[in-house]
Formats: structure tokens, C-alpha cells, sequence
């Protein structure tokens, strides 16, 4: 069964949506069915955690690499670190050796922030969309682009950069590496006119059939309708077939779902969609990815009731959410962080930490630097000891633009300060202000706890970048022996801040959880626990598909205790979604998580 | 026609407005700039973050790099002569080198830059 966005598709076409809705696996599957159908595919990723090489079990990197299981199909990872560094490079290598060393570290240092990694990343796109070099030949460039926010920064850039060197001012804001890159002009402007243009470029939603991914594709596709890509479909990924054996969970996983599907936001209605099953396996591996668009299984696999006999509930080793809880509420204070990939559920685990807390008597604020934030949802309640608050990047921006207008453009005149604006406009700014509202909340971990939940894992990188370079500027003007705590040194220290990495028992999920912790190690932060949030293997269902997904999640599951995690709580999959005081207070419950009757 | 070129420190941006705190000197200057800009006279800032070949290029600057390091940027070249360093010129300053009439009304009288937002808002770290 061929799915409509594949029918008439032009040559381009880009996937976006919240991390973890599989676009991923909806790009492979896409790529695999168009090569077998004789075209020519290059499959690329801008994913800053891609994964394509793992899916197809070879590597890839960042040279256009054939894929040897699928004839005509070729993929290409473009890494935005090893972007920025080879954009450094083009900048630096001219002037090493001529240069004093120390300026040129300095230089490579400034060339270290969000800026360069955007623009380097951007200009190894424009070429790609413009068909130039390396993607001639191919009859369709497949983009499997980043988690929303990043995508859509990464697709304005080509028309505010346009517009930015129409107007000629070739030294405004953060588009200062940019200087130099008049000549390739043209080359922006039909990148541009190639992402507006039906003709070329189909734009995939992809989502799950829960609310928060469906807000995050209504976001996306305004935003993006707006930009002048109209030619929008929408695919949602891994619904539940409906089950016919009574089990109560796959009930109620399918009625929830099924209404998610049907009541669908109204601007989502007229566009395309595509409604693809729940699979039993991982998809991982060409075969398993040929499958993505075919009909559900709900058949057991040949031994299956050995695995239904099996000990059911939170795998040996793991921990439970309230012992989590336990542990945490012993210090009485401090910063706890919730971190990980968009759509695992930080909202609510970071909800369900900070309810148990507060009904222990302990005072705490749990706040969110997530700008899709849904915590007053959530929670739909109050209690007592809690605080609920939000840094919202919009409102933070605005105060700190304003903020700046007011005390350094005091003595500006109208030209003056109509050129600040413009700087105050650059994509930096957000970054900026979202980073001093967050260090306010960093330090009142002092006297109670502060329960965050974080933006989606590349944003909060930024962020950390932001308060990394924050520190390396104190260091600097106050000197070694200055006597100062940076907000960087409280995230380092463990008896401050906690971080607790959330994901799903599922391949890539894990796998970015890990990516996450990496990079926290390499800021000097060590990551607390994880929690490893809607398992099917913790539940006691029978319904056999999800126990074939049940059965997946144990390898993943041992990994995560074996050798990732210093501690590691295992959430189960609710019949109800945990909305409500209530209900989060039972993830978090003291004793055994009940299960479903 | 003076030509007047100016070699600043490694920065992200030209204001400053991407670093922790805003320096009044950079926005300031970024102003002028625009201001000599838009009387059509010759004026071109170069961030040694962003184009380092340029001081690479004018012996000068190359110089004064080799002897102070980037403490001593800004440098300011009026028709290849070092006119400056170590500040940023004001806009009477950059009148004069290029001839401009200078602006009567270029900055309000009741500059308020005293009450400067601090880069720690609070923070505690200072």
C-alpha cells in the first residue's frame, strides 16, 4: 500500500515534526519504496543526533555513501558540529601562522556558538536544495531535517538572508560570519524560491496520535505555510490497530488514540494524511523499514505464550519514580533538570517529581523552558508547597529587548535605534534572554527544589552553550582567583543540580538519551538518573501486540541498567493519560506502581 | 573621499547583543557607523572573528596584533594610516576624518546609560 505523500512526489521532500514521531523511520521507509520503484534517492539528515546510519546498519558521515542493501538509494549525514568546524577551518586556516596564536584561538572561540553551527550547517543545505554539486543525478533528495524548532530556524534563514543582503548592511547581528558570502547570493535566493515551489518541494508532518505532537505539527505548519511552503501533507505514525481481544490497556491505548485522530485541529483537516500502524518491531533494518507502510500485525509471534507467562511489571534491577523521589527529597533543596528528546514525556515526569515532592512537605518550583510547554495542563490542579511558573522564550525575548532598548539605547537617536532593533532582532537574542531567565531559577535551588522541565535536547545544548561561553566571559574579566559562582558551576555540581535523562525503551529514543549524556559529560555535567518513561514490558498487558513491543523493550531496557545509568526508574504505560494531580500522583506513589486490573 | 576602516575584536555580532551583556560602546559606535554610512562616505568594519584575512593584509594592524595582542582592537585605519586604537571614535571624530558636517542632535541630552542593566541580573555571580 503506496501512502499519498509518495504519489506525485516532487523532488524534494522534507520531514518535520517533534522528536521521536519517527520521521526517521518514515524517511528510510520512504527512501527504501521509492528506490525499489527504480528512482534514484539521496537520503539526508540534518539531525544534529541522526541516526540513519544505524537504521541501515552502516556508516555514513558526511560524504553521500551508497547503501549496498537498497540498489539506487544513497545517503548522506550532515553533522552540524563537523560543519561548524570545517566552516572554522575556511575561516582560520588562511591566518594560522600569520596571526598570533592567541588571537587565533580566540577567533576559533568566537567561531564556537549557535551562529556558526547554524550557518555552516545551512551552507552545506543550500547547495543540496539547489541541486547543485553533489545531489545532481539523484531523482529525489529525500531531508530528514532536525526537531521542529531547529528545522523551521534553518528554513527562515534563507529568506531573512536574503533580505539581509538585498538591503546590503553586510555587518548586522549574528550574520556576521556571513560576511564575504555576497557571491553566493543567488544561491540562497533559489534555495528560497525552490522551498516555496510546489512544482519541487513536499513538506511531511510527521506525528503521533497524541495531543502534544499534534499541537507541535499545527505550530509547524502555520509557520511554515507562512514561509510560503503550502505543499504540506501529514503522516501519523505508530497508531494502535484496533485490538479484539478486550485487553484493557490496547482498549485503551486505541480509544485515546482514535480520539486524538478524531478531532484533529481544523487547519490539519484539508491536508493530505496518511495513517500508518503500530508496528510490532523496531524499525531497524531494510526489512522491518519495507514494512512501515503496510497494515498492522496484531498476530503473536510463534512462542508467545512462554513470554505472556513471563514475571510482568518493573523489570529486576530498575527503579521505581517514587524511589527516585526518595532519594531526591533527602537533601530537602536543590535544581532537579529533566532532560531528554521531545515527546518522551519530560512534562510529565518532571510534573509527577515535583507533586510528590511538594505533598512531602517540601517547598518547590517547577518551572519550563520548553516553548511548547503544556505544564498547566498537566498538572490541572494546584498543591500545596508548589510553585508553577514558565519561562516562555517570547516573553523573555521581548523583556530583554526591550530591557536593552531602554538602558543602552538611552542616548540613541532614532536611526540609532532603529539599528539596534534590527540586531535585537537576531536569532541569538532568544538564546540570550531565555539563558538569564534560567539562571535566576539555577541559583534558587539554594533554598528549595526547582524542578525543570527542559526544552527539547537541542535547544537545551544551546542554552548550555550559552552558559558555557557565560562562564569562559567571568573567568576572563574577574581572573582565576576571583570569587563568583557561574550557573555553569552549579549545573557541574552534583549536590546542586540533578539531571535526569528521560526516554523510551525503544532504539533511537535510547540512543539519543545517550547522545544527550555524552554531551553533557563533555559540559562537566554527570547525568543523576534515568527514567525510562511509558514501558509496555512494566505493564502486565496480554494483548499480543504490545507484547511483542513489550519484548523489544526488554534488550533496551537491560542496556540502560547495564551500562548507562548510575540509577534508572522505569515508568509503566497507563490505561489513562496522567493529567491531573491525581493521576501524577500515582506515577509517583509510594510502593509498588498498581497494576492495571 | 577618506577612507575609513575599522578592525574590531573576535565578536559574534557587531552590537554585542549576542554576548552576556551589552557593551554601551558597541552599540554606540554600531550607530555612528550607520549614521556615516548613510551620508554616503567610504567606512568598513572588519571582526577579526569573521574576517581575519583583512588584518592579516594591512601591515599596520598586523603590527600592532603582533606587538599588544587583540587588547589593543579596535584599530581604526584612516586611508591606510593608523588614526586609532584601543577605542572606538566618537561621531565627531568620525566626522572630521571624513569631512561630514558633524550632527547637531546626535545623541539626546539626558543619556539615562548610568542605571547600565548589569550581565548577572541577578544571578549572584558577580
Amino acid at each position: 500500500m503506496e501512502p499519498s505523500f509518495l504519489t506525485g512526489l516532487p523532488r524534494y521532500l522534507f520531514l518535520t515534526g517533534k522528536g521521536g514521531v519517527g520521521k526517521t523511520s518514515v524517511a528510510c521507509a520512504s527512501a527504501i519504496a521509492l528506490a525499489r520503484r527504480g528512482r534514484s534517492v539521496l537520503l539526508v539528515s540534518t539531525d544534529p543526533a541522526s541516526n540513519v546510519g544505524q537504521v541501515f546498519g552502516v556508516g555514513i558521515g558526511n560524504t553521500i555513501t551508497p547503501i549496498g542493501a537498497v540498489p539506487g538509494l544513497a545517503a548522506l549525514e550532515i553533522n552540524p558540529e563537523q560543519a561548524a568546524e570545517a566552516y572554522r577551518e575556511r575561516i582560520v586556516g588562511p591566518v594560522r601562522g600569520l596571526l598570533p596564536a592567541a588571537e587565533v584561538h580566540l577567533i576559533e572561540e568566537q567561531l564556537s556558538g549557535a551562529c556558526t553551527t547554524e550557518i555552516a550547517s545551512f551552507n552545506e543545505f543550500t547547495g543540496l536544495l539547489t541541486g547543485e554539486e553533489s545531489a545532481a543525478g539523484f531523482d529525489h533528495v529525500i531531508f530528514d531535517t532536525a526537531p521542529t524548532g531547529h528545522t523551521i530556524r534553518l528554513l527562515q534563514l534563507p529568506g531573512s538572508w536574503t533580505d539581509f543582503l538585498n538591503e546590503g548592511k553586510g555587518d548586522a547581528s549574528c550574520l556576521g560570519p556571513l560576511a564575504g558570502l555576497e557571491r553566493q547570493r543567488s544561491v540562497y535566493a533559489e534555495a528560497v524560491a525552490a522551498l516555496g515551489d510546489p512544482e519541487r518541494t513536499r513538506l511531511v508532518l510527521v506525528t503521533r496520535p497524541q495531543r502534544a505532537a499534534v499541537e507541535e505539527i499545527e505550530r509547524t505548519h502555520a509557520e511554515l505555510a507562512a514561509l510560503g511552503l503550502r505543499e504540506q501533507y501529514v503522516v501519523v505514525n505508530a497508531v494502535m490497530p484496533r485490538p479484539d481481544d478486550g485487553d484493557e490497556l490496547a482498549t485503551a491505548v486505541y480509544r485515546r488514540e482514535q480520539s486524538v485522530l478524531g478531532d484533529l485541529p481544523a487547519v490539519l483537516r484539508p491536508l493530505p494524511t496518511d495513517v500508518l500502524d503500530l508496528k510490532g518491531e523496531n524499525m531497524v533494518g531494510v526489512d522491518a523499514l519495507g514494512s512501515l507502510f503496510e497494515a498492522g500485525d496484531m498476530a503473536a509471534l510463534p512462542g508467545e505464550d512462554a513470554m505472556s507467562s513471563r514475571p510482568v511489571g518493573i523489570p529486576a534491577g530498575a527503579d521505581t519514580l517514587a524511589g527516585l523521589v526518595d532519594q531526591l527529597a533527602v537533601q530537602e533543596h536543590g535544581l532537579i533538570m529533566v532532560m531528554g528528546k521531545g515527546g518522551v514525556g519530560k512534562t510529565t515526569i518532571a510534573a509527577a517529581i515535583a507533586v510528590a515532592l511538594a505533598e512531602r512537605g517540601l517547598p518547590v518550583h517547577l518551572t519550563t523552558t520548553d516553548p511548547a510547554a503544556h505544564l498547566s495542563e498537566t498538572l490541572a490542579g494546584t498543591v500545596a508547597n508548589l510553585e508553577v511558573s514558565r519561562i516562555d522564550p517570547r516573553v523573555e525575548t521581548e523583556r530583554y529587548r526591550q530591557s536593552v532598548l531602554r538602558v543602552k539605547g538611552a542616548s540613541l537617536d532614532d536611526v540609532g535605534r532603529a539599528s539596534l532593533e534590527e540586531d535585537l532582532r537576531s536569532p541569538c537574542t532568544e538564546e540570550i534572554a531565555v539563558f538569564q531567565a534560567f539562571s535566576k531559577v539555577v541559583n534558587e535551588g539554594k533554598r528549595r527544589f526547582v524542578v525543570i522541565d527542559t526544552a527539547p535536547t537541542g535547544h537545551t545544548l544551546l542554552l548550555l552553550d550559552a552558559t558555557g561561553s557565560y562562564h569562559r566571559d567571568v573567568v576572563r574579566q574577574m581572573g582565576e582567583s576571583g570569587r563568583f559562582i557561574t550557573p555553569m558551576m552549579r549545573l557541574q555540581d552534583r549536590d546542586h543540580t540533578k539531571v535526569i535523562l528521560a526516554t523510551l525503551a525503544e532504539a533511537t529514543p535510547v540512543l539519543e538519551a545517550e547522545e544527550l549524556q555524552a554531551d553533557l559529560r563533555r559540559a562537566g555535567i554527570e547525568p543523576w538518573a534515568w527514567v525510562i518513561n511509558n514501558s509496555v514490558a512494566a505493564t502486565t498487558t496480554s494483548n499480543p501486540l504490545l507484547r511483542r513491543r513489550a519484548g523489544n523493550e526488554l534488550g533496551e531496557i537491560a542496556r540502560v541498567l547495564a551500562a548507562e545509568s548510575e540509577r534508572c526508574a522505569v515508568v509503566p504505560l497507563l490505561t489513562r493519560e496522567p493529567v491531573g494531580i491525581a493521576a501524577l500522583r500515582a506515577l509517583a506513589a509510594p510502593g509498588p506502581v498498581p497494576a492495571p486490573a | 573621499m577618506s577612507t575609513i576602516e575599522v578592525f574590531e575584536p573576535a565578536m559574534c555580532c557587531s552590537t554585542g547583543v549576542c554576548g552576556p551583556d551589552v557593551p554601551q560602546e558597541l552599540v554606540d559606535f554600531s550607530a555612528d557607523f550607520d549614521w556615516v554610512r548613510g551620508q554616503g562616505r567610504d567606512i568598513a568594519r572588519f571582526n577579526l572573528a569573521s574576517e581575519p584575512a583583512a588584518f592579516v593584509t594591512r601591515p599596520p594592524v598586523l603590527q600592532i596584533l603582533e606587538v599588544s595582542g587583540s587588547a589593543a582592537l579596535p584599530v581604526v585605519l584612516v586611508d591606510g594610516v593608523v588614526a586609532m586604537a584601543g577605542r572606538y571614535p566618537t561621531r565627531e571624530e568620525l566626522s572630521h576624518w571624513v569631512g561630514a558636517v558633524p550632527e547637531p542632535a546626535g545623541r539626546a541630552p539626558l543619556a539615562m546609560a548610568a542605571a547600565a542593566s548589569s550581565c548577572c541580573g541577578g544571578a549572584g555571580c558577580c
